[in-house]
């Protein structure tokens, strides 16, 4: 009695139902169960909150001047879906852009993450004011724009671009890995930026508001209960001398290489240049990827911080640390002598310069004798006492990273290289065990082999130096507005020396830079007619080309106020450049004012670049 | 004898069942979804949708209620006629009535204060003249030019008016003349061969659209205004989509409870187009799943009459209709998930809406209509084949 279908035909359109069936049901499992993407932008969607931004904490020199302040810029936003016809080269031409870049902008801000043609997406970033306050008289005539005031940096003096270091956006890895940040964010990248971004970037504040299903603000949620207003970062006072600061840099102009000046009594760093630098301004607006990018491919590395990143041999000026733990270690008296006449002999033999012999301990500093540091070595090692050659190599070792070689002495900025001492396991190594002895690394004993130190480090010897056995840590902040510095800044490190052993060197730093002409002073073009400065040169040789000038030094001798190293790249000896610069910056330091123009006119004219290029 | 009649006259008690629920259902949805709407237009006033939709439920129950008391036969008769009218509809709303929605789809009568979808009465007007078609030319159902002019020249004809403006409906419309076809005994040979015909037809108007930009849609930009602003049309599906997909997501299994869907706010039409996703936002899976197998019932329902039926024209009309709410459902499911592109397919019998509702609510009641005779044993001279006789001739 039925009509009856075939079975075939039935089957068609279950099948049809099933396939919708089965399709709808598998998409509600994938969008529920597997894609978790679209439960995290339910949030984003009722409310919009609008970020506001704080400015950045400011910067001042240790005397409060304000050297890194900040510049308002804007933003400018869109909308997509309001945005109507309007004239592209009017647009361009108020903001100061050409066509071809809004163009571009357009294009770049329909391609970033998160975009979607309801929300409001950042079109230009950083216009300057001039070219806004244009752009504002006119906003009337383009729908869909907004505009976010945000602020960036702004420098007083062009100066520091390594220690302050920049800011830029944050990154994916950021962004995920601290919940702080979100996309569009600035954060300090190097330099005091980077290591103070907690203090220096406040707090950000947000607006909430209720939007209709277009993205379009209806009204304040909750009458703003919610809202929170940005709280300013906190302001940092450096411990920079900013005038100091800016005359090492012009005397660094056209070398390579570093000045660190540090306080000793209170570890503060009072200058610290890396040379080549840049104008800390370039990396700051709209052009800062592509300046950024053209200093990257700089060959003189001009972003590279050499103060804290650079590892040079000591050279000469470790002759006082081998001095002060020979005495320590009984092996050496003030009055032990030694006669050179050009050179250690035994082995492959240490070659000397021409100067008076024989020597003890003052004179050995004071004409800075290769010879003399191979017998003081060779006697550290070989103590008796310490049985073995590994034995002896340890004790050395200890008491050399106790002036802070070796490890990171833990300034407050980013990146810092703790430098290289060897170590037994290193020989036993290289060479194989007990198949080397205190004459296979006789090198160490004048600072050259495999020792390696930053020119922070070498400050913080003339610092050691200067307070007779310790130093306090390193640092770029003096005060954090409302808050006291990290107390790691404010330690005593003392260095296994017994202190009354430091009065030696001081004498032998006092001679090579004071001594009487004819006495084989080797830093007498460094000294100073009313301040006693304390030098040791150095002669760092290099593997890659000339030698490096080193210069380290403090002043004035029975109080001093200033301890600093000085490395000028490819100079060749200690004396030719960073002793005469050390000086300099002494005095500038301590008189503010240069009575010998004839030295600072020969410093400013050195041209060390194209000898660099010759090397090559 | 009397008991079984009085029974016959309510029609399938299950079919009533299903209607009164999703009524119900429509009405706490509607409440719900269309507060974004009386955000825009009233103020607020949340309850003007649901007094509105309220009332138009009660007139949808009203037509059910007379047209299951109208024996179905009359539609036979009429069937003529209602496709008669449907093409001058189609074409004046074609051509005239093209302001509302953007797509020229709606035509208003005036004084109802109802605006009618032509396309959703050509549907329904389609439906029943295939069925009868189907009905009294079982006979001559495997001859091809018997066919033609009687039964593929008019389904063409609407799909095609019914086209230009909305797709979607014609490829729904397409579908279920098609499968009413397949069931009506139609040589298979036959029907692919039209369909592929159909297909063709169907892809050479995409190309030449495309080719031609009839329709004024894209308009080429002289002067210096960037195509930068001009490209929304085709962002705004995938942001419909992906605030239904945000509300599927946020639904969960059990959804976060009757008027508590966030999404509305966001979603241009959960009332009517993506009403399915605040099903699921508000009522979860489960929900969403329900919902979808009460279609499924409605289309066995009216499996069962075919079954049973003891002639043709009900059958195929019955089945024929139940099909069209159900894959029209389905496409609305479909679309809110994401497995189709969009399209705008109300959510039969669910949807805020006059016109998709005052035909639903008479689709549904010629099938309980159907289902309400079924088991009498009229027949009507000349006008269908017992099924007996029909059966001798497959
Ligand atoms: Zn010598």
């Amino acid at each position: 009695m039925a009509i009856g279908v075939e079975s075939n035909r039935r089957f068609v359109i279950a099948a049809i139902i099933v396939v919708f069936f089965v399709a709808v049901i598998f998409k509600l499992f994938y969008i529920q169960v597997i894609n978790k993407s679209y439960k995290f932008s339910a949030d984003n969607n009722v409310l919009r909150y609008i970020t506001q931004y704080p400015a950045r904490g400011l910067i001042f020199d240790r005397y409060g001047n304000p050297l890194v302040v900040n510049k308002p810029v804007y933003d400018i936003l869109m909308v997509k879906k309001q945005v109507q016809s309007f004239d592209t080269v009017e647009f361009a031409s108020l903001l100061g852009l050409t066509v071809e870049q809004v163009r571009e902008a357009f294009v770049l801000a329909q391609k970033q993450k998160g975009y979607s043609p309801r929300k409001a997406v950042v079109l230009l970033k950083q216009i300057p004011p001039e070219s806004f306050a244009r752009f504002q008289e006119k906003i009337y005539k383009f729908h869909g724009f907004e505009v976010q005031p945000r602020t960036v940096r702004s420098y007083n003096m062009p100066i520091a671009a390594h220690l302050f270091g920049y800011v830029g956006e944050v990154d994916e890895t950021v962004i995920k890995s601290d919940p702080y940040y979100q996309q569009a964010d600035y954060i300090g990248i190097s330099g005091i930026e980077c290591s103070y971004e907690k203090y220096l970037r406040g707090k950000k504040g947000v607006k909430i508001f209720m939007v209709d299903v277009h993205n379009r603000i209806k009204a304040s949620y909750e009458q703003g209960r919610y809202d929170s207003v940005a709280v300013p970062g906190k302001s940092i006072t450096s411990t920079i001398d900013a005038k100091l600061q800016e005359y090492g840099e012009r005397l660094m102009q056209n070398k390579i290489g570093s000045i660190v000046a540090i306080e000793p009594r209170t570890g503060e760093v009072l200058a610290m240049i890396s040379s080549p630098s840049y104008n800390p301004e370039l990396l700051v607006g709209r052009d800062r990827a592509a300046n950024f990018r053209s200093l990257q491919q700089d060959t003189l590395k001009p972003i590279f911080n050499r103060s804290i990143m650079a590892l040079y041999p000591p050279g000469s000026t470790f002759k006082v640390v081998n001095a002060l733990i020979g005495l320590q270690e009984g092996v050496l008296t003030p009055e032990t002598r030694y006669s050179c006449h050009g050179g250690y002999t035994v082995g492959r033999g240490v070659g000397c310069h021409i100067h008076p012999s024989p020597t003890n301990l003052i004179q050995s500093i004071q004409v800075s004798c290769n010879t003399y540091y191979c017998y003081v070595f060779r006697n550290i090692i070989d103590k008796k006492e310490f049985g073995s050659v590994e034995n002896g190599f340890s004790v050395w070792k200890r008491h050399v990273e106790s002036f802070g070689y070796g490890n990171k002495l833990n300034i407050d900025l980013p990146h810092e290289l703790k430098g290289i001492v060897p170590s037994v396991a290193f020989y036993n190594k290289y060479f194989r065990k007990g198949g080397w002895n205190s004459l296979t690394i006789i090198s160490l004993a004048i600072g050259q082999g495999e020792l390696s130190v930053t020119p922070l480090q070498m400050a913080n010897l003339a610092s050691i130096i200067a307070n007779r056995g310790y130093y306090i840590t390193p640092h770029v902040v003096k005060k954090i507005e409302g808050l006291s510095i990290d107390t790691i800044y404010r330690e005593r490190h003392t260095t296994t020396i017994d202190p009354k052993y430091f009065v030696y060197i001081i004498e032998g730093m006092d001679l090579a830079v004071n001594g009487a002409p004819g006495s084989g002073s080797t830093a007498r073009i460094a000294a100073l007619p009313d301040i006693k400065i304390c030098g040791k040169t150095g002669t760092a040789q290099n593997p890659h080309g000339a030698d490096h000038s080193v210069f380290f030094a403090f002043a004035p001798k029975d109080d001093p106020k200033i301890a600093i190293s000085v490395y000028v790249e490819n100079a060749g000896f200690g004396a030719t450049w960073a002793a005469p610069i050390a000086s300099l910056m002494i005095e500038k330091y301590l008189k503010d004012s240069i009575s010998r123009p004839f030295l600072e006119q020969y410093v400013l004219q050195g041209n060390l670049l194209d000898r660099r290029a010759k090397k090559k | 004898m009397g008991v079984l009649f009085e029974r016959y006259l309510k029609g399938d008690r299950v079919i009533w069942l299903l209607v009164m629920f999703l009524f119900f259902a429509s009405l706490l949805l509607i409440y719900s979804s269309s507060s974004s709407l009386a955000f825009r237009y009233h103020d607020g006033n949340t309850s003007y949708f649901l007094i509105k939709q309220a009332a138009f439920l009660l007139m949808g129950f009203a037509i059910i209620w007379f047209v299951h008391l109208v024996h179905y036969n009359i539609w036979s008769g009429l069937s003529n006629l209602l496709l008669g009218l449907s093409i001058p509809l189609l074409g004046f709303t074609l051509l005239f009535g093209r302001n509302l929605n953007a797509a020229s789809r709606w035509l208003e009568i005036p004084g109802l204060g109802i605006t009618i979808q032509s396309s959703d009465f050509a549907k329904i007007a389609l439906v029943i003249y295939v069925a009868k078609v189907l009905s009294q030319r079982q006979k001559e159902i495997k001859d091809f030019n018997q066919l033609f002019i009687p039964l593929i020249l008019p389904i063409g004809l609407i799909c095609a008016l019914i086209l230009p403006a909305n797709f979607s409906t014609a490829a729904l419309l397409g579908l279920t003349c098609w499968l009413m076809m397949l069931v009506g005994r139609v040589n298979l040979k036959y029907l692919l061969g039209y369909s592929g015909l159909g297909l063709l037809l169907v892809g050479l108007f995409i190309v030449a659209a495309l080719h031609f930009n009839f329709g004024g849609r894209a308009q080429t930009w002289v002067n210096r205004i960037e195509n930068f602003v001009s490209n929304d049309e085709k962002n705004d599906g995938n942001y419909q989509l992906e605030q239904s997909k945000i509300a599927i997501a946020t639904g969960g299994i059990i959804g976060k409870g009757p008027g508590r869907s966030t999404q509305r706010n966001f979603l241009p039409h959960p009332y009517s187009d993506f009403i399915y996703a605040i099903i699921i936002e508000e009522y979860g899976v489960f929900g969403g799943v329900v919902i979808m197998i009460f279609y499924l019932i409605l289309l066995y329902r009216a499996g069962l009459l075919v079954k049973r039926a003891t002639r043709t024209f009900p059958a195929f009309l019955a089945f024929g209709l139940a099909l069209l709410l159900t894959l029209q459902a389905f496409v609305n499911m479909a679309v809110a998930t994401g497995v189709i592109p969009v399209t705008g397919q109300p959510l039969p019998l669910v949807s805020l809406g006059g016109s998709s509702l005052m035909f639903s609510s008479l689709a549904i009641g010629i099938i309980l209509s159907v289902s309400r005779h079924q088991g009498k044993k009229e027949l009507f001279e000349g006008e269908e084949v017992p099924v007996e006789e029909a059966k001798e001739k497959i």
